[in-house]
């Protein structure tokens, strides 16, 4: 019992759900890394590569046209609100003079009931006055009524005229604040042109100077092509005086007889291998040269090392006479 | 200059621009990735596991617990028991066995046997799926290099019928190909780490259980001397 327990005893595996999930973040979290790291490096250089050299010259023309520009913005948000809140103005205006057109058309009702009571009152003394006085009073009303309406009308008149006056400052306010922004462009555009005038004057004289430059360069580097020529030709003579001094000639060669060796040297002056690259025809002589040229070992070189190429192999003419 | 930065070089262009073989290596190395991580996560689990349960009856077993009531602890069904406890209880059941005044030695050696082949089970589990992370460790860098070696290859072809060859030409194919390499070294160096740190534990572990079979030997055989 206790052992086919024992044996077939399944191996309960902790959380293998939960590993699967982890190795899937694992993943996830990589595969992140790896586009947004190569997007992020990828981007930067489109735009840098174009923009850094067009920019360099506007860079400085522009800074200003863009300070600029917020303060033209604001003058005419500052503006309009003068502009906006004068229109309200007038507006409650309006409202008293109704106040005063209603006013007046009250008052002769209230006038109206106050006046039967005293015709209650004194119904006895002269109707006829009293008629009389209620119309030359009504005529009065009638009259106030007409200045009234005179005013008012003037009072909109006045209103309207004020409007207009303002709407032609406003549009001349406009005016000139077009006219101020052209003349800043202008002023501006002007800045532009003369930065970009310095800027070409600037660059044409740096053209210039690198031309100069140039041929100083040039100059320069012709004469020291001429000081190495001039110094291995001397040095070759040199050479060749010292290999003449060591030879020992011998006697009585017929014409002026010519040997050409070629002789391979090593840095300060030692001979690695010398050889007879044209005979001169007497035997004599060419081993005579051959023994002088070993015997002025070590040749003289030039000092710059530099040098030591034009040397390196060196065909070396002997002839019999001088 | 400009067309050769302006070129798309996002990672999914170049897993897409990549060639049929390469794209199937990147797979491989994905599925081999997957499963070479799941592995990990699982033995790292069943590995601490295992060493908690060890260190807990350990500490129980050395305080002097009643044996019999252990043994029936272990083979209760519904306790989730620990390595060491199966092979105490394998140990103890064989003991038990024997009728009282058979012959020592050969219930003691009987008994050792039987821990002996609960204890080569215990391992087998402990330690499988390790040789997957070993070979995922050694092999995938390989997977990942022919995959770029293909694709370097297929980007050099493709030089052939040009005149001028640049740079320009070569780095696409070279950046799809390379990203084959990093695919399979991803997969490889945690494999490798883990394969190692899961043997050093694995032994570890394996050197506690002989120890306590010969401790428990000795007091089994101390218990039928008396």
């Amino acid at each position: 019992m206790s052992v086919s327990v024992l044996r077939n005893f399944p191996h309960s595996e902790p959380k293998s759900l939960l590993a699967g999930g982890l190795a899937i973040l694992v993943h996830l979290v990589f595969i992140a890394l790896l586009v947004f790291g190569l997007n992020w490096k990828d981007h930067p250089p489109e735009g840098m590569m174009v923009d850094i050299w067009t920019e360099l010259p506007k860079s400085v023309v522009q800074e200003p046209v863009k300070t600029q520009p917020p303060p033209k913005q604001s003058k005419p948000v500052q503006e309009q609100p003068k502009s906006e809140p004068e229109p309200p103005k007038p507006e409650p205006a309006k409202p008293e003079p109704s106040k005063a057109v209603t006013a007046p058309v009250k008052k002769p009702d209230i006038a109206l009931k106050e006046k039967p009571e005293p015709v209650k009152k004194e119904p006895k003394p002269d109707l006829e006055e009293q008629k009389r006085k209620e119309q030359e009073k009504l005529k009065e009303q009638d009259r106030l009524k007409e200045l009234e309406k005179q005013k008012e009308l003037d009072k909109k008149k006045e209103l309207e005229k004020q409007k207009e006056l303002e709407k032609q400052k406003e549009l001349e306010r406009q005016k000139e604040i077009e006219k101020q922004k052209e003349l800043e462009k202008q002023k501006e555009s002007q800045k532009q042109k003369e930065k970009e005038q310095a800027v070409q004057r600037q660059r044409e004289q740096e053209a210039k100077a690198r031309k100069e430059a140039e041929a100083q360069r040039a100059a320069q580097q012709a004469a020291a092509r001429n000081q190495i020529t001039s110094e291995i030709g001397k040095y070759k003579a040199l050479i060749l005086a010292k290999i003449r001094s060591r030879i020992v000639m011998p006697p009585d060669l017929p014409g002026n007889p010519v040997a050409e060796f070629s002789v391979t040297l090593l840095p300060g002056g030692d001979i690695l291998d010398v050889r007879l690259s044209k005979s001169s025809g007497h035997a004599a002589f060419d081993s005579a040269v051959e023994r002088a040229i070993f015997l002025s070992k070590p040749l003289p070189l030039p000092p710059d090392p530099s040098l030591f190429n034009e040397f390196r192999n060196l065909n070396i003419k002997v002839h019999y006479l001088e | 200059m400009s067309t050769t930065v302006t070129q798309d070089m996002s990672f999914l262009h170049l897993i897409t621009g990549a060639s049929v073989l390469v794209q199937l290596v990147m797979l491989i190395l994905v599925m081999i990735s997957l499963l070479s991580w799941w592995y990990i996560f699982r033995k790292l689990f069943v590995i601490r596991n295992e060493i908690n349960k060890t260190d807990e009856f350990e500490d129980v077993f050395w305080r002097g617990a009643d044996l019999n009531a252990l043994y029936q602890r272990t083979t209760n069904s519904r306790y989730v028991s620990g390595s060491m406890e199966r092979i105490f209880a394998a140990g103890f059941n064989e003991f038990n066995k024997h009728p009282i005044g058979s012959d020592l030695d050969a219930v003691m050696e009987s008994t050792r046997r039987a821990m002996r082949a609960t204890y080569q089970r215990e391992m087998d589990y402990l330690e499988s799926h390790l040789s997957f992370l070993a070979t995922v460790g050694s092999v995938s860098p390989y997977i990942g290099l022919l995959g770029t070696v293909w694709g370097i290859m297929n980007s050099f072809r493709s030089l052939s019928s040009v005149t001028q060859a640049t740079i320009a030409h070569v780095a696409p194919g070279i950046a799809e190909a390379l990203i084959a390499t990093a695919m399979g070294l991803f997969a490889a160096i945690p494999a490798v780490v883990a394969y190692n740190r899961y043997a050093s534990r694995t032994d570890q572990l394996a050197t506690r259980f002989e120890s306590f079979m010969e401790e428990l030997s000795n007091v089994l055989q101390r218990r039928a001397a008396q």
